[in-house]
């Protein structure tokens, strides 16, 4: 009896577990783990901005296949040791969607888990090589560039437009940072544009006046800087301070408001490679008024692409069902016709053509896109 | 290269500024050790709340409010000061003083989760995004030697000042006050202390007040020269004080000023003339090669174990 009466709750609430999965099998679930905490929390946002207003879109125009979308936020904090939990609290949630990570630091790891739990994941802000090179995924894809596109489109714009005699980059030694550094020196070494020092810096210093004094020295024509914004606006703020005045150039990982926030003036004039400013893309009117209708900002480095993300999942969802497995051969075949333009994928989910551009931090904090 | 000299002695200006940060984090450590014989590893956060606090201040009375700067640093260091006091006093009463007398690593893990609980308190108050603090102070002290000119911002220089004024107001309140003889004689013996009168209780809430006061100073200032905040800066704040601290000899205010310059100056010319990526090898290298040869740190004294 005793034993009967522990039971009985626990398979009560077994039961209304049971009864609550069958009410949620009317939605698909969307899985979104980005950082919502940490100093990255900036990109999350602008990823929820994308994914939430096409999903409520899609929804409101009668969702998929008689099917609302049903989206789960989840926080991965930017950080690697947080990639893997988070991964899981989408496969546990049952989801078999996911518009995936920010940071190519977390996506990293975590691909791993969707490509072995089936599960069709779309990072719009992971740039790193290592996301699809290392395992060559099946069930992961981007709607963003690589920093193999991005590191020698970077270079090339040196090389061609600013025509440096010596050039200085600094990074903050993790996944994204190095890498793309990485990328821009070996395309300068190619294209015979010295590379007089290379270095990486900690992140979460406060202090970075000894470098300075060094570049200070050295004193390249310009520096680039591969890295997140919260490093390269004390770089900014301590370089002016010292009275280092060298053209300074950044990945999309630095462009955002609280670098302006944390530099101040000294980000005035600062160059920044960017995914080119898909709200400006022709056929892109109805997606504004959908930012407009549901009171988000469009604009963003990852906003477009995480739109571009779910709105590939909903057109193969349509086209081959909910099969997760068959939704994956789909995206490797399929064109797609999207927020940012039109997608192709290769065998290990990669874009066939993603378009990058060069802004400029004009003296108010705007980015300003320089014509080519 | 005829830039060597003039380069060594802006190197040596961002060593001791930095090293003036670590330092003025580190009197804290050192402080509390000095007098109850405990790591409080909650210091870093309360350092972070310090700059916290100076920079909501800062907010409500606004930058271009018209008041003087030095008038609206001043009100920034006391609200933040005040704020940052009752910090203090109310973690040592919620973590520490309920275990006073147990095994020394129950106060120790009881510090580390008082300085997680800070951080997420922060971070879920004031969000956990980069801030950034205006820049109050501007401008920088320049002299040329040859055709190099040397910078010496004002922020930074006030860091160094603040630092040694601090130590020498501690040093005489330590060695002069009668509150300062109470203190000394609970660091000799904390019962005996209170055998003879002395409240004991008393002195180590004081203690952990003054440390909490010394840390907002140090975040206000640290925070306007720097111009960055996030919930999480006290950690890496509090580790590099605190190695500054046993470098210099725990519990010795002297030794923390020595141990946290000396850690700024083998950080920097690591940066400088070897590489940034290896700063931090230096540095930690130094640290353990001086504990080899003094394992009480450079001005700390033999401890005689306590019975």
């Amino acid at each position: 009896m005793k034993s009967f009466i522990r039971i009985t709750p626990i398979a009560l609430a077994l039961g209304a577990m049971a009864f609550a999965g069958s009410v949620y099998a009317q939605t698909i679930k969307i899985g979104i783990p980005q950082p919502m905490t940490g100093p990255a929390t900036q990109y999350g946002d602008q990823i929820q901005a994308g994914a939430l207003t096409a999903i409520e879109a899609i929804n409101a125009a009668g969702g998929v296949n008689g099917k609302k979308l049903e989206p789960l936020l989840i926080d991965d904090g930017c950080e690697p040791k947080q990639a893997v939990p988070a991964a899981n609290r989408v496969v546990n949630s049952g989801a078999k969607f996911a518009v995936a990570h920010a940071c190519s630091g977390t996506t990293v790891p975590a691909v791993n888990v969707y490509e072995n739990e089936g599960i069709v994941a779309i990072t719009p802000g992971a740039t790193s090589p290592l996301v699809t090179d290392t395992i060559k995924p099946h069930f992961f894809f981007r709607t963003i560039g690589r920093d193999d596109q991005q590191g020698p489109f970077a270079a090339d714009y040196i090389a061609k437009e600013l025509k440096p005699k010596k050039v200085a980059i600094l990074h903050d030694k993790q996944t994204y940072g190095s890498g793309l550094a990485t990328q821009v020196r070996d395309s300068l070494g190619k294209l015979g544009v010295e590379v007089g020092l290379y270095e990486g810096i900690n992140v979460g210093d406060s202090d970075y006046s000894a470098v300075i004094t060094k570049l200070k020295s050295m004193n390249p024509d310009l520096i680039y800087f591969g890295g997140y914004h919260a490093e390269l606006g004390l770089l900014l703020r301590q370089a002016r301070e010292q009275g280092l005045t060298t053209q300074f150039m950044g990945p999309e990982g630095v462009a955002n408001a609280d670098l302006v926030a944390i530099a101040g003036p000294a980000a005035t004039g600062l160059l920044v490679t960017l995914p080119a400013d898909f709200t400006k893309l022709p056929g892109n009117e109805k997606i504004l008024e959908h930012f407009k209708t549901y009171k988000r900002n469009p604009d963003g480095a990852f906003t477009m692409p995480a739109y571009a993300a779910v709105q590939i999942l909903v057109d193969s969802i349509k086209a081959v069902g909910e099969d997760p497995a068959k939704v994956a051969d789909h995206m490797h075949k399929a064109a797609f016709n999207t927020a940012i333009g039109k997608v192709e994928y290769d065998a290990k989910g990669d874009l066939k053509e993603f378009e990058f551009a060069v802004y400029k931090v004009d003296d108010k904090g705007n980015m300003i896109q320089l014509n080519k | 290269m005829s830039d060597f000299i003039p380069q060594l002695v802006q190197q040596l200006f961002n060593g001791l500024s930095l090293g003036a940060i670590y330092a003025l984090i580190a009197i804290g450590y050192t402080m509390v050790y000095g007098i109850i014989g405990m790591i409080n590893f909650a210091h870093g956060e309360i350092y972070m709340i310090g700059a916290y606090v100076g920079l909501v201040t800062l907010s409500a009375i606004g930058v271009g409010s018209g008041l003087p700067i030095a008038l609206i640093i001043f009100i920034m260091l006391v609200i933040a000061v005040l704020v940052t006091a009752v910090y203090g006093y109310a973690v040592e009463k919620v973590a520490y003083a309920p275990l006073r007398g147990g095994p020394r690593l129950v106060p120790l893990i009881s510090a580390i989760g008082m300085s997680i609980f800070l951080q997420n308190w922060v971070a879920i108050g004031q969000g956990a995004r980069d801030m950034a603090v205006p820049a109050l102070i501007t401008g920088a002290w320049q002299f040329h030697i040859g055709e190099y000119a040397v910078t010496a911002p004002y922020s930074r220089i006030m860091i160094i000042l603040v630092t040694l004024v601090l130590m020498i107001m501690l040093h005489f309140y330590i060695k002069h006050s009668r509150l300062g003889r109470a203190s000394r004689a609970c660091s000799q013996d904390l019962r005996m202390a209170n055998l003879l009168g002395i409240d004991t209780n008393k002195i180590i809430s004081f203690t952990f007040v003054v440390g909490a006061m010394l840390a907002a100073v140090g975040g206000v200032l640290i925070a306007l020269a720097i111009g960055k905040l996030n919930p999480f800066i006290g950690f890496l704040a509090g580790i590099k004080a605190f190695t500054a601290a046993v470098l210099g000899g725990i519990g010795s205010i002297p030794g923390a000023m020595l141990g946290g310059v000396l850690l700024g100056l083998a950080e920097t010319f690591a940066a400088a003339y070897i590489s940034s990526q290896y700063k931090d090898i230096v540095a930690f290298g130094l640290l353990v090669l001086i504990l080899l040869f003094r394992p009480t740190g450079l001005l700390g004294k033999p401890e005689v174990e306590k019975v």
